[in-house]
């Protein structure tokens, strides 16, 4: 197995500038990406992300190449970071948490239309199960392969597949007024 | 590369579950299985446009992932640095040298430097004769 981040890795566990802004540059906004979809919460994201490069920062000048990728290794601990965030929040029993605020600026109704059918998606999303969730995030969001995905949450494809169709069928039932918003009315347009 | 088996009506509508309306999100063995279904069957379209609305809802609410600057500066401040050697080895090396040739240059000086002479006692006695006055 050849992993494209090894070199760098290396590099960065020595202190080489430039391989740190490159592993920066290139894992930095799929770990915010990840954590942004399982907590929907931008700030605790940000958070997640750093206290991932801070275990990289640790780790790098010891890592060997294994079984896992470097890159696969990462989600796995922004994902664990992510579930430790939620059960936290599920013990506070903080109604809440994680729910984005509503702007209260007077927006263009298309906008503010737009704005209200994302609040939606990513309430549907935070209901999920978070496994499957996460699975969405992965594939979906993230467009990574099914092999990939199911590496980083340690589990076969197959379960993988189950937890992505699981994941879909509840978000289209909870979905169908903004399916019908958003897709209705273009499909209606003349 | 796991196998796929061949595509039927039950295993596209199965990948379309999953993986959505767009090929590229499945997987890699099944894709051209897809497509060709796709092409064949004329219940595949309504299969598609099915499976894409939600897709298209999805991506009507994808964000930038894009990190703050703050976030950046924050991660990079953080991150290893090169250890610099207490001593840099080449002048480690300089000064023990220069020390080594002090020495040699030193004691070879003293080797070849002539021996007192009887000639030379008009030098002592310059230096006695203060206290030749002094007594006087």
């Amino acid at each position: 197995m050849i992993d494209p981040d090894a070199e760098l890795v290396r590099s960065a566990g020595a202190g080489d500038v430039r391989a740190v802004e490159a592993l920066v540059r290139r894992h930095l906004p799929k770990m915010v990406g990840v954590a942004r979809r399982m907590l929907n919460d931008g700030a605790e994201a940000e958070d997640v992300a750093q206290e991932v490069f801070l275990r990289v920062w640790r780790e790098a000048p010891r890592w060997k190449p294994g079984q896992a990728k470097f890159a696969t290794w990462m989600h796995r601990v922004a994902l664990n970071l992510c579930y430790d965030r939620l059960r936290r929040r599920r013990e506070k029993t903080d109604p809440d948490a994680g729910l984005m605020v509503a702007d209260s600026r007077p927006l263009a109704s298309e906008e503010w239309l737009a704005r209200q059918r994302a609040a939606k998606v990513h309430a549907a999303l935070a209901e999920l199960p978070e496994r499957q969730r996460a699975a969405i995030a992965l594939v979906h969001f993230d467009e990574m392969s099914n092999i990939a995905a199911a590496e980083i949450l340690e589990i076969s494809v197959e379960a993988l597949e189950s937890l992505l169709a699981r994941g879909r069928r509840a978000l289209k039932a909870a979905l169908a007024d903004v399916v019908q918003d958003l897709i209705g009315g273009a499909e209606g347009a003349p | 590369m796991r196998k796929e088996n061949p595509m039927d009506r039950e295993r596209f509508v199965e990948l379309l579950d999953a993986y959505g309306a767009d090929f590229r999100r499945w997987p890699a063995e099944a894709r051209a299985a897809g497509v060709a279904y796709a092409a064949q069957e004329a219940e595949a379209a309504a299969l598609i446009a099915e499976a894409s609305k939600l897709d298209q809802v999805l991506e009507a609410a994808r964000e930038s992932d894009e990190p703050s600057p703050d976030l950046v500066a924050r991660i990079l401040v953080s991150a290893p640095r090169a250890q610099r050697p207490a001593f840099d080895r080449r002048a480690l090396f300089a000064l023990a040298a220069c020390a080594v040739f002090g020495v040699v240059l030193g004691y070879s000086g003293g080797l070849l430097a002539p021996m007192p002479s009887e000639d030379d006692a008009y030098f002592t006695m310059a230096f006695e004769a203060p206290m030749a006055f002094e007594d006087e």
